[in-house]
């Protein structure tokens, strides 16, 4: 097996607080004693930030279903050239994750075809339409390491209850998309200004806090662990941070671009703006920003959603909601975030890191001798400016492109294996 | 810088303006028919007043009016033009009467032509004739004036320039212009 | 000035000085309706594709009579004959249209920003015939030169647009027009169908029909739509009407030289009073009228500007 000897980095592994000039070695796919080394490749990584695996808890697929738009084989390779070793894949593909057979499909094109390790998500409900509970029993065994009806949200809160109480006792966290759905009904962007001037039909910001409002009830009756997707309005922040502080288990995570962009932007009517829930009012915006700075939110998520072009090229009315955003997390986030000097690099690590871990129950997700090579190392200098040309997905539908950015990944490692590499 | 060569200063301008006015008068003052005289856009129309006055200074009494004929050009659409359309006023009965169009300069004759086409669909004159000041002589149309000030023969890529007033610093009079682009 | 737009897609992207300009343009062409020979050949040899993907009679006929005094070559297109409900997109459909060397589009949609999406990708003309509740920007012409002729400016006016005007793209064109050119505009109507958010771009926003028309110079009212009732915005026509329909008795306590307007067609004496709508104040006819000449302004200087 090979050996890699990552020489001269600044070694950030918020795990085990370490920040830190050093080097890591690795052999047989584990991170091991520099030391132990016979023969090992050496890359220099002077200058370049080097952390554990960053980890991305909302990827869409589209494989079942829409492989026009994204695989298995295409979104890994994006997740690897975004710096991101572990995926957590929502099930709203077609057919859904909701059984056995369609998580081991999941796992196996994965394990032949996958660049970086995905994660199975299962359907707290047949079909994810919220009517019936899924056999989340069968979906452990086959091994899913949470639930989500992503994309849709129980309405029925009684069947909610039940979810929650059941997967606490597999053991498994519920990632809920929050939506009241009578709210949110035609709905295309944030209801506020904007919609009201462009004469749109808005998704009011209370669609969303009804369900947290519920799932931090539900968190707290129960004690099992709620994490909240895609976050995007104040008044969610704020409950969330009660929560937290009264400890229910209960997590949020936040996307770049409502961490970068807000409802304004829908003037221009390019469909990659649309995306639910909507991008918000920049109180919102500064709101989720607190967050991420005082630790409300400790998880950065993409919610990659990859759209063909002929699906997006349409009216704003008619397009699908979503954007990708594996290949942009980075450099989006460390340009708004650190380089204003919001959050530190450690900070925004730990977002993508042990944020995410610790919302799975991944025990000890650091550098520490034995555990698995997981490995992303970026270079926080570097300024480019987005191309969607160059990306790996299979789709093109982001709102970043042409965007000048800071902060670009140079090297992804999974279980020792370089999975991607550029500028070092 | 475009560069002026004076062809006529004001005076010989206002002489020649006078002229035609008596031309005019001289034609058509006992034909027993109702006269109107017509500026076209832009500097027929400051033309076509001087005429009137000096008609009326003569006796004779005129109506005057001013015609736009920026919806009848033949060349909307092709960005040689940007549409920019000014007033037309036709104060007075158009049909059976004797009409002067005026411009300041007949060149191609396409100004006249699509001017033609706009008076007639005011009413049906009775007669129309044409007086420029400028004639230059060379019309891509079988349009010729009944009335001419001045006949200046110059090349195509050349402009002539009749300023009735002083514009930017440049006098009153008739100008060979050079464009510099 | 010289236009420069080879697109009208709203109000909100024109300057005041664009926005007079058509106006003045406008006034030219009205009285090409006056004359005899009511057709100019501005726009001869040209196709223009009334493109309407969402039913309309009034604009659409209006739109037409416009092409036909400019002399232009003339295509009616609606959705349901199109194919667009065979499953090809709007992009795809306008470009086969544009492939057939048409000059202008003029389009109305049902999506909000359909046309600007259209106009980014097309190398003809277009023209906003009204997408969804967002804009309909010769409508808001109409409505401006209407007042322009009647009250001769607007800096200072005051204008109040009272319904539904969450829904409203009409109400927004004329909005973003008065705004600029620099009169007072007030919304008013039930609190579910006025949003608050209007004050933040300096409009004043009441629910109460007497406040909104005291002093108002111009009170324009909208259609009130019937479904909006079967999706809880208000309880019903009756109240709606009670509330905030315009009746002669409305008109006492208002100044006696108001002007009454409506886009049409107007649900007579819901939310206004069918006598007030023939009543001395209304300029309703006018405003059709009108219409038109804003109509052959608008065709002719993006027209003249094409590609």
């Amino acid at each position: 097996m090979s050996e890699l000897l990552l020489k001269n980095a600044r070694i950030v592994d918020p795990a085990r607080n370490i920040d830190e000039i050093g080097d890591i070695a690795v052999a047989d796919g584990v991170i091991v004693e520099a030391a132990s080394l016979k023969s090992p490749e050496v890359i220099d990584l002077t200058g370049k930030v080097l952390s554990p695996g960053f980890i991305d808890v909302h990827v869409h697929l589209r494989q079942p279903g829409n492989t026009t738009a994204e695989t298995i084989a295409s979104g890994t390779a994006a997740a690897a050239a975004g710096g991101f070793t572990s995926i957590v894949a929502m099930p709203n593909t077609n057919p859904s994750a909701d059984t056995a057979g369609a998580i081991e499909y999941l796992r196996r094109i994965a394990d032949e075809q996958g660049m970086v390790k995905v994660l199975p998500c299962g359907n707290m409900t047949k079909g994810g339409k919220g009517e019936e509970m899924a056999g989340i029993g069968s979906l452990k065994n086959a091994g899913v390491v949470a639930l989500s009806d992503d994309g849709k949200c129980i309405q029925d809160h009684g069947l909610m209850r039940h979810v929650v109480e059941y997967a606490k006792s597999f053991n498994l966290p519920i990632l809920d998309h929050c939506e009241e759905t009578t709210l949110a009904s035609g709905g295309v962007m944030n209801e506020g200004k904007w919609s009201v001037l462009l004469g749109m039909n808005g998704i009011p910001g209370a669609s969303e806090e009804l369900i947290i409002a519920r799932n931090i009830i539900f968190a707290r009756q129960i004690n099992w662990k709620i994490h909240m997707q895609h976050v995007s309005t104040k008044d969610s922040v704020d409950m969330l941070r009660r929560a937290r502080a009264k400890g229910v288990p209960v997590t949020g995570e936040a996307t770049p671009h409502h961490l970068s962009l807000t409802d304004e932007c829908v003037k221009k009517f390019d469909t990659n703006y649309k995306m639910n829930p909507p991008l918000r009012s920049e109180e919102d915006r500064q709101a989720l920003i607190q967050g991420i700075a005082d630790g409300t939110i400790t998880v950065i998520a993409t919610d990659h959603a990859p759209h063909t072009q002929t699906a997006k090229l349409v009216e704003f009315d008619h397009a699908p909601f979503g954007i990708i955003g594996l290949e942009t997390a980075l450099p989006v986030c460390f340009t708004q975030l650190v380089v204003p000097g919001i959050i530190t690099i450690p900070q925004l690590i730990s977002k993508f890191t042990t944020g995410p871990a610790d919302v799975l129950g991944l025990e000890n997700y650091s550098l520490s001798i034995g555990n698995p090579a997981d490995i992303t190392v970026f270079d926080p200098e570097a300024k480019y400016t987005v191309d969607k040309n160059t990306f790996r997905s299979k789709a093109r539908n982001t709102p970043f492109d042409g965007m000048k950015v800071q902060g670009r990944i140079n090297l992804t490692v999974v279980d020792g294996k370089i999975v991607f590499r550029e500028g070092c | 810088m475009n560069s002026y060569v004076q062809l006529f200063d004001a005076e010989q301008m206002m002489t020649k303006i006078r002229e035609l006015a008596v031309q005019i008068a001289d034609q058509f003052a006992n034909s027993g028919r109702e006269l109107a005289l017509v500026g076209i856009h832009q500097l027929g129309v400051p033309l076509a007043r001087l005429l009137h006055e000096e008609l009326n200074k003569l006796g004779i009494k005129t109506e005057f009016g001013m015609l736009d004929i920026t919806m009848y050009r033949d060349d909307i659409g092709t960005r040689n033009l940007l549409p920019m359309i000014h007033e037309t006023v036709i104060p007075f009965d158009v049909d059976d009467r004797i009409i002067i169009l005026v411009d300041d300069v007949l060149s191609s004759g396409r100004t006249i032509r699509a001017a033609l086409d706009a008076l007639t669909d005011y009413g049906r004159p009775g007669l129309i004739r044409l007086a420029v000041l400028v004639d230059r002589g060379e019309p891509e149309f079988p349009i010729r004036a009944d009335f001419v000030g001045f006949e200046v023969s110059l090349p195509a890529e050349r402009k002539v320039l009749v300023n009735f007033e002083t514009v930017d610093n440049v006098a009153a009079g008739i100008y060979d212009v050079n464009w510099q682009k | 000035m010289q236009w420069k737009r080879k697109d009208l897609l709203g109000l909100y992207d024109l300057s005041a000085e664009e926005i007079t300009f058509i106006l003045d343009t406008a006034a030219e062409f009205k009285k090409v309706s006056e004359r005899r020979v009511k057709k100019v050949p501005a726009l001869r040899g040209m196709t223009v594709v009334n493109f309407f993907v969402e039913p309309s009679t009034r604009t659409r006929v209006s739109f037409e009579l416009a092409e036909q005094r400019l002399s232009a070559d003339i295509v009616n297109m609606q959705a349901q004959a199109s194919s667009l409900l065979k499953g090809e997109t709007l992009l795809d459909t306008v470009k086969n249209i544009e492939a057939l060397q048409v000059d202008l589009v003029v389009m109305r949609h049902s999506a909000t920003g359909a046309q600007n999406f259209i106009a980014d990708r097309l190398k003809c003309g277009v023209i906003n015939a009204g997408d969804g509740a967002h804009e309909h920007p010769t409508q808001g012409l109409l409505d401006l030169f209407t007042i322009r002729e009647k009250k001769g400016g607007f800096k200072g006016l005051n204008v109040s647009i009272i319904g539904d005007i969450l829904h409203s793209r009409v109400a927004r064109s004329n909005i973003w027009g008065l705004l600029k050119l620099g009169a007072n505009v007030t919304v008013a109507g039930p609190s579910t169908l006025v949003p608050r958010e209007f004050e933040e771009i300096g409009v004043r926003v009441c629910h109460n029909l007497k406040d909104a028309v005291v002093n108002a110079d111009v009170v324009n009212l909208l259609r009130i739509q019937h479904e909006r009732q079967n999706n809880g915005f208000f309880p019903g026509i009756g109240e709606y009407s009670s509330h905030f329909g315009l009746k002669a008795a409305t008109l006492d306590m208002m100044k006696p030289d108001a002007l009454i307007m409506h886009p049409g067609p107007i649900n007579r004496d819901v939310e206004l009073a069918g006598e007030v709508a023939d009543g001395p104040n209304s300029v309703i006819l006018e405003q059709v009228t009108n219409g038109l000449a804003v109509r052959m302004a608008v065709l002719f200087l993006v027209a003249g500007c094409r590609k």
